[in-house]
């Protein structure tokens, strides 16, 4: 009995290796040494919006020589300062982004900017005949996802990516390639958390800059906690689900962080799917002890994922057979502990074709073991961020699929709209119909 | 060849079957159930261990539902007679039953009963007291030491089953001194076997598997078509390697072995198995198997022997009826065992059980 049990761990241990070997992945790009030399042909592109999240691009952006970065814009003067900085490729400076977007030599925009301006953005880049890519959350208002889809439709040869980085993560691959080959059976449900414990603000220097500066806090320009945290695990339960939600129940208030802000300080939020799966979504900035993952629960097992780190948890669960198995049981076999309990780390790993060798696999063996008892950590092979750009770029250049298209973005923003709808409405929010999502 | 229990059995001899059987009219003794049956398998980790059935059956959530239930009482088992959770019943009598006497609750009372009954037949070798003195070895923490001598003379004075007063009339239960304790880590595996058996016969099952991980296994009639459950038992120094293959058929198997927790001071090896009597873990002996109608005979049993040895088991074997024991003792040779096969003198068992050990 205990060596059947032995032999399915080892063999799902197998089979996770065999998952991370076999998934299709986009390439994971050239090393970053290669950056300093400069490709013949490289993409130009100008960065709008050069505030924590532009820069955060820009800094990977540096070491991938697929693209030049020639134009930067922002309205805040040390932000541009700041970008032009870290690029470190002298690019030209705008205030006005449409300034930007009439230079015939540029071929892509980057679009970081708060979330209020970024449909605008999109349809006069777009419009400028420009390849976009857009941080999320993709848009503000709920309109102006229909305007998006018009103009994308319009200038099909142009990309449009949006910047939810866990799709370009090779861990959350891995991961959701375990849940289409049915390591977790029948996903049935979503937990997922981001809990700070701090005001959300950030430093003004001068009181004329709140409202530029801590966007966030303002209606006017923010979804608040649900558009800047949960579009990001909307999106994956999403992904994990294969459909966008159909109703949402929410609700939330400023109850903490009474400093004058308008955005709550803590969103709970029920998202409901098509199959009755739910999504429940909290974030609160009073307490940081859980952090932030997603848990991803189907009837076989659990999948803990958070940028960096994955855990499957195996549920125990009843084997049924035809009656002509041959019954061997063994008495006295010492049997330590059930497999569930101990979580099995996922690596966001792959062989050279797929192919795993004696040793390879050997290593993994051991380094799964070393990493489940906290010894042994590891890395993507490239930041998800960096992938992410990399794509965009090669998106851009070779025509490879976008990674976060359109419609990805379009159902994680009506998420978002739908759920502060929620919480303002104190009402169940209904989807106008649900769209299932095309695998990316 | 196969030797009827009943026939005079030679130890000595090679390769033979001993059949442990009432009645071997053709088939008679078969609880065959449906061809078309499917078979549902579950486990559940509950008492420290994997409890895993193995049921036949036609409809997959009757089956599902009949074994959630086992579980579900395996647990309120574990609930009961735990002595880590520090509310279960058991925990609470041995805190206070040396200050007054606890009224108990009659499942309870009745397992803590025949334990008594079984110390008292054994002469201590079983002791369910004995616990204490498994905490001074480290075997709760799961780190061995070598407790002194004084330490172990002292820890003594609270063991002994006789420290234990039952008052059956109103189920009532004292300790004569402080510092005892009860601890059912050995039999109430068996008695939770036998508990979820009860449940499966109760919803009509006819043929089942029930184990609770390295202790106890009940085979419930057998699997459609087949002649009783293999059951295999383990070498003594070698998990994977077989030293023994039983068939069973309403029949209880349970083992005790120096292999489940032990650990080595210098080159000794001590085992987590205690003598009661001196405080020391037993030596000279590497495991016991014992075949009997219900689970928590065979793994009170299967400690009494490992405790008593050969010898002193014959007596016992020949005045209770339907056990059978089979002992592994080191061999002359490194990483070998010899074996004696003990059985009772009379059996009275209904027409439909079956234990068959070939060797
Ligand atoms: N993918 C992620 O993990 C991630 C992380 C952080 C932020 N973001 C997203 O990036 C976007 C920006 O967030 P942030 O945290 O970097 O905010 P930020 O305030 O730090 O940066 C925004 C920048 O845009 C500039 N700006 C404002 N209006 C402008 C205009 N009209 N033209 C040009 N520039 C203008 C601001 O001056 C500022 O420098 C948001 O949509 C946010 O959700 C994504």
């Amino acid at each position: 009995m205990q060596k059947e049990q032995d032999v399915t761990r080892r063999e799902f241990l197998k089979t996770a290796a065999a998952v991370a070997a076999a998934t299709t992945l986009p390439s994971a790009g050239a090393p970053a040494i290669l950056s300093a030399q400069s490709l013949s042909n490289p993409v130009r592109y100008g960065v709008i919006g050069t505030g924590t999240e532009g820069c955060t691009l820009l800094r990977f952006l540096t070491t991938i020589p697929e693209g030049r970065c020639i134009a930067t814009c922002d309205i805040y003067p040390p932000n541009l300062k700041k970008g032009v900085e870290t690029i470190g490729t002298n690019p030209e400076t705008y205030e006005d982004y449409r300034k930007m977007l009439e230079r015939k030599d540029l071929d892509a925009v980057l679009i970081a900017t708060p979330l209020n301006l970024h449909a605008q953005m999109v349809l006069d880049a777009l419009s400028a005949g420009k390849q976009v890519f857009v941080e999320k959350t993709m848009y503000f208002k709920e309109e102006e996802g229909d305007q998006i889809r018009k103009a994308s439709a319009e200038h099909p040869k142009q990309v449009l990516q949006v910047g939810l980085q866990r799709r370009s993560s090779l861990l959350y691959q891995v991961g959701m390639e375990m849940i289409r080959k049915g390591a977790l059976g029948k996903i049935m449900f979503v937990r997922a958390q981001w809990h700070r414990n701090n005001n959300w603000r950030r430093p003004v220097p001068d009181p004329k800059y709140e409202r530029l500066i801590n966007w966030r806090m303002y209606k006017e320009y923010s979804g608040g906690l649900l558009a800047e945290l949960a579009s990001h695990q909307v999106d994956v339960a999403n992904w994990a689900i294969g459909s966008e939600p159909v109703s949402v129940v929410a609700t939330g208030g400023i109850d903490y962080w009474k400093d004058g802000r308008e955005t709550c300080d803590n969103v709970q939020a029920i998202y409901e799917y098509p199959g009755g799966q739910k999504l429940l979504w909290s974030s609160i900035l009073y307490n940081a002890h859980l952090e932030f993952d997603e848990q991803i629960m189907g009837d076989r097992g659990t999948l803990i994922i958070t940028l960096g780190k994955g855990m499957y948890y195996r549920e125990a669960v009843a084997k049924v057979s035809s009656s002509n198995s041959k019954e061997n049981w063994w008495a006295g076999a010492t049997v330590t502990s059930l497999a569930p309990q101990e979580g099995i780390p996922i690596f966001p790993e792959r062989g050279a074709n797929g192919e795993i060798g004696f040793v390879d696999r050997e290593v993994r063996y051991a380094k799964r073991w070393l990493a489940s008892m906290g010894i042994y950590s590891y890395e993507e092979p490239h930041d998800p961020w960096w992938t992410e750009m990399y794509n965009f770029m090669l998106s851009v250049r070779d025509g490879k699929p976008v990674i976060a298209p359109l419609e990805i973005g379009v159902a994680d923003a009506r998420g978002v709209i739908y759920g502060n709808r929620a919480v303002e409405t104190g009402q169940k929010v209904f989807w106008p119909k649900a769209q299932p999502l095309k695998e990316t | 060849m196969r030797i009827n229990l009943k026939a005079t059995f030679n130890s000595g001899a090679r390769g033979r079957w001993i059949v442990l059987a009432a009645m071997l009219a053709a088939g008679a003794w078969l609880a065959r159930a449906d061809d078309a049956a499917i078979r549902y398998e579950a486990s559940h980790e509950s008492m420290g261990t994997v409890f895993t059935v193995a049921v036949y059956g036609r409809d997959q959530a009757f089956l599902s539902e009949v074994v959630n239930e086992v579980f579900e009482e395996i647990d309120r088992l574990d609930e009961q007679m735990s002595n880590y959770k520090p509310e279960s019943e058991l925990s609470v009598i041995n805190r206070e039953a040396a200050q007054h006497e606890m009224i108990v609750e009659p499942r309870l009372f009745g397992l803590i009963q025949f334990s008594l009954r079984a110390s008292q037949e054994s002469g201590g070798a079983f002791d369910i007291t004995v616990g204490p003195l498994m905490k001074r070895w480290g075997f709760f923490r799961g780190q061995g030491r070598l407790p002194s001598p004084a330490e172990i003379s002292q820890v003594l004075n609270a063991v002994g089953y006789q420290h234990v007063y039952l008052v059956p009339e109103r189920r009532g239960l004292r300790f004569d001194v402080s510092g005892v304790e009860i601890d059912l880590g050995g039999i109430a595996k068996g008695y939770a076997v036998d508990q979820a058996v009860e449940i499966l016969r109760s919803n009509g099952i006819m043929g089942a598997l029930v184990s609770s991980g390295t202790s106890s296994i009940y085979a419930l009639g057998s699997p459609p078509g087949e002649r009783g459950w293999k059951v295999t038992v383990r070498d003594p120094f070698e998990a994977g390697k077989a030293a023994d293959v039983f068939r069973l058929q309403n029949f209880a198997l349970s083992t005790s072995g120096n292999y489940e927790k032990s650990f080595k001071i210098g080159s000794k090896t001590y085992c987590h198995i205690m003598d009661p009597h001196t405080g020391w873990p037993v030596e000279n002996m590497l495991s016991t198997v014992v075949v009997a109608p219900t689970g928590t005979e065979s793994e009170a049993l299967t400690k009494i022997f490992f405790v008593g040895g050969v010898e002193k088991s014959r007596p016992y074997l020949a005045s209770h009826p339907n056990a059978l024991a089979v002992f592994y003792q080191p061999g002359e040779r490194p990483q070998t065992f010899k074996r004696t096969v003990l059985r009772s003198k009379s059996f009275q068992l209904p027409s439909d059980s079956l234990a068959e050990f070939e060797k």
